[in-house]
């Protein structure tokens, strides 16, 4: 009899101590969420890297009694960690860094008016966030959706509205992988066959001298200028600089494959792991999905916009096509400006020249970003 | 969390474009400023002028190497797209596939 009921407490206690017992339908729907991100990333290929970490992550978080953030040190909490003190972003930019090449930014200049207008979707999903409800903090957070950079966007969204974070980490990669589908119809309503094929002329040879200066002076005059983003901008220039100084090949080897495939690991499994039942199914979570589409296409829209300007005032020189890719996405939307303009006229080479206004659109998002911060922190 | 100096949409739209506007066209001036005090750029002037200058060798025939598993078409688009920019087949030495990844991973990092 008394093993009866030794057997019968030890049942219970161990029934009680599992995730069964404590489970909701909240968790059950976010596993399903987490099995579609799943899916959309290992089947559909959307953005796996990332997405499939975010995936898991969101699945992990939505154990019950894992203890994950309770008090005792653990690995996923560890993990976090470098999600809420903001230090795997900086680190995502410096392989990001090692993996640009400015060459095309730095034969035409100009072109980083066209990544300054493309994050007019930043701000016009700011404006409809305060419209819809969110407070100026949660706006300026879902706004850099618009962007189109993973990064910046955990690291605004950290800083401005941490408990959003899974939201707008879903949104910003999940758009990002639909930008060959979100952009053309956009980039031809907007634009005339003609000026799509417009054929650029070819952009001058860049001197090493230039290529290593850049980073270095860029880091200075926008660090001071402002500092709420020298890690990330610094990153970003830092592995720049380990490509281009011809003498640091190790560490530029090391930044842009080992060391971004470790973190892209811990950020994306990190940011999964902020998308528990509680804080993600909400309301807020439909708005954040909508208003980052809205920001996308207005990113799209302002870069086009000033893309035709710059055609009108260098008398058809410049194909708006380009101003496309102002918003970040590299290299992906300097490659859909490609295509659009092979399209129009076959042997349109724009891949070139749309990766000029493409990094200007990761420094203008990190300078969007930065203002943001520096206004309203 | 401080508070933050206005919470007029427009108003904070209208700053945050404008900073943005006034750093990037800075940076603008300040990658004119590098190109204009670049030492090295007349010496790269110089070097290619004399490129010009010197009558070109004659061609020399070279074995052109195209590896196996490399379809016809694949050839014929590459062919084009060098010829786009002003290269000649014969200057064509080798078409074979490189193991390197790192445009379709950086495709997938961002998203950035």
């Amino acid at each position: 009899m008394e093993f009866v009921n030794a057997f019968s407490v030890s049942l219970q206690s161990v029934w009680y101590d599992s995730g069964f017992a404590s489970f909701t339908l909240g968790n059950g729907i976010m596993i399903a969420v987490g099995l579609l991100l799943l899916y959309m990333a290992f089947v559909k290929e959307f953005e796996p890297l990332l997405l499939g970490p975010i995936a898991f992550g969101c699945i992990l978080a939505n154990f019950p009694n894992t203890g994950f953030f309770g008090e005792e040190m653990n690995v996923m909490k560890a993990i976090n960690y470098g999600i809420t003190y903001e230090i795997f972003p900086p680190l995502i930019f410096l392989g990001i860094g090692a993996m640009t090449d400015f060459s095309p930014l730095l034969a035409r200049p100009s072109t980083l008016l066209l990544g300054a207008a493309a994050q007019i979707g930043v701000f016009v999903a700011l404006g409809g966030a305060m419209l819809v409800g969110f407070d100026v903090h949660e706006a300026a957070a879902i706004g850099i959706i618009g962007g189109a950079d993973g990064p910046t966007s955990i690291y605004l969204s950290t800083k401005l509205a941490p408990h959003l974070l899974g939201a707008i980490a879903v949104a910003a990669y999940s758009y990002m992988s639909l930008v060959p589908l979100i952009q053309p119809p956009i980039m031809k309503a907007m634009t005339s066959l003609e000026e799509r094929q417009i054929e650029m002329k070819e952009l001058r040879q860049v001197t090493k001298f230039e290529r290593v200066v850049f980073p270095i002076v860029s880091t200075i005059f926008i660090s001071l200028l402002l500092p709420p983003i020298a890690a990330l901008l610094g990153c970003l220039m830092l592995g720049n600089l380990f490509r281009e100084s011809g003498v640091t090949d190790r560490l530029s080897d090391t930044a842009q494959n080992a060391l971004i495939n470790i973190v892209t690991i811990f950020l994306g499994t990190g940011t999964g792991m902020t998308m528990s039942a509680e804080s993600f199914l909400k309301a807020d979570t439909l708005l954040i999905i909508a208003l980052g589409l809205v920001a996308f296409m207005g990113g799209t829209a302002g870069g086009l916009i000033f893309g035709k300007i710059m055609c009108k005032a260098t008398g058809g020189q410049i194909n708006p096509l380009i101003g496309s890719a102002g918003v970040s996405a590299v290299p992906m939307a300097a490659r859909v400006s490609q295509v659009v303009g092979m399209q129009a006229k076959p042997g349109n080479f724009l891949l070139m020249h749309a990766m000029g206004p493409n990094v200007a659109g990761v420094i203008g998002t990190a300078v969007a970003a930065g203002t943001m911060l520096a206004m309203l922190k | 969390m401080g508070h933050p100096a206005t919470t007029n949409p427009l108003i904070i739209m209208m700053i945050n474009m404008t900073v943005v506007f006034i750093v990037l066209v800075s940076l603008i001036y300040v990658i004119k400023l590098i190109h204009f005090f670049d030492p090295t750029a007349k010496k790269e002037e110089e070097k290619s002028e004399e490129k010009i200058s010197t009558p070109p060798p004659a061609p020399v025939q070279t074995a052109q190497v195209v590896e196996e598993g490399i379809p016809q078409e694949v050839i014929a688009v590459i062919c084009a797209a060098l010829a786009n920019y002003g290269y000649a087949g014969s200057q064509i030495h080798a078409i074979r596939p490189i193991l390197n990844k790192t445009w379709e991973h950086s495709g997938r990092y961002y998203h950035e």
